[in-house]
């Protein structure tokens, strides 16, 4: 449990500076590309602005027990099991939940590969620092 | 005769009441014609937004009380608005400002006309007043000042446009924010209502 829980809080740390900071910086500077969150399918009140900033510690969390689980399908040099592991994550999960996204809700295929992309770069950073607190 | 002393005041008194009111207090009817238009603008972090009524065509009217030059003049009239008519020329940006607006709850926006600083000089082909307002939006109702530009057209037309900024929360309601609250619309709105009016009398 600890072999989970410590990397995946730290991770968690990480994915939340790196996630909110790039989205921080992606409004700032490119807008454009987030008008369409002008969408009443977004939330808008705040209610739930908590859960949207726990987000880095859930799948850091989850990505910390699929680690342990399976690490040793993930070989060689450890920026290599990162990349693996994030792509294992992607096909596995981001794919299929993008697929149904964008195929039930009225969303632009940018803004579901743009989330696609967020998550497989997540899964990556994630796995990377895995590799290296529970080799 | 002695009976008809008071008979005769009573006219008076009566006559008087009614040459005043004919005289200071003239009511002057103006229709609200088709193309009057209501139009909001406001903006977000990452972008801006125009959503307008297009065309408002109830057959109101609104009543001017001509009276003293120097003294604001009252009006009585009112137009009612439907918020599901709002068009941003983006489906989901008017999808998202009818939410915002609890356009399911409160489906109209009302302005009712109080007053004008002056009666608009109708002899000079447009011009500037001030007035008085009230705006009935999501159950809230708010007392504002507004800046009318008024132009003439024809013998009979006037073309009243009204402009006012107008906070979110003048009518309790929290502007929108979305992703955390990264992406944040203004607090500020500027309201643009345009009246054409045709004088009936």
């Amino acid at each position: 449990m600890k072999k989970i829980i410590f990397p995946g809080l730290i991770v968690g740390v990480i994915l939340f500076i790196l996630s909110y900071g790039s989205l921080y910086i992606g409004i700032r500077f490119f807008p454009n590309l987030f008008v369409d969150y002008n969408n009443p399918l977004f939330n808008s009140n705040g209610d739930r602005d908590v859960l949207f900033y726990m987000h880095a510690f859930v799948i850091s969390i989850a990505l910390s027990w699929f680690w342990d689980r399976f690490k040793g399908m993930f070989r060689g040099y450890f920026m290599l099991r990162g990349l693996e592991f994030g792509f294992v994550y992607a096909m596995v999960s981001l794919l299929p939940v993008m697929w149904i996204t964008f195929s039930s809700i009225d969303i632009s295929a940018y803004m579901v590969l743009s989330w696609f992309l967020y998550g497989f770069v997540q899964a990556i950073i994630a796995g990377i620092f895995f590799a290296k607190f529970n080799p | 005769m002695i009976l008809s002393r008071p008979f005769l005041l009573l006219l008076l008194f009566l006559g008087l009441i009614v040459s005043f009111k004919s005289g200071v207090f003239d009511p002057d009817k103006w229709v609200l014609t088709t193309q009057c238009t209501l139009k909001v603008n406001g903006s977000t972090n990452v972008n801006k937004f125009s959503c307008v009524i297009p065309e408002y065509s109830q057959p109101d009217t609104l009543v001017f009380y001509k009276g003293n030059k120097n003294e604001p003049m009252k009006i009585t009239g009112s137009m009612a608005l439907d918020i599901k008519r709002f068009d941003c020329g983006n489906a989901m940006m008017t999808s998202d400002l009818r939410k915002t607006l609890k356009a399911k709850i409160y489906p109209k926006i009302i302005i009712n006309f109080l007053s004008l600083s002056r009666y608009p000089d109708l002899s000079s082909k447009e011009g500037a007043i001030k007035g008085t307002v009230t705006i009935e939006l999501a159950g809230t109702v708010k007392r504002f000042d507004v800046d009318y530009k008024y132009a003439r057209s024809g013998d009979k037309n006037l073309r009243l446009i009204g402009t006012k900024q107008v906070n979110f929360s003048d009518f309790n309601i929290d502007p929108p924010r979305r992703l955390g609250g990264m992406i944040k619309t203004n607090n500020e709105l500027n309201v643009e209502f345009m009246l054409n009016l045709k004088n009936l009398n």
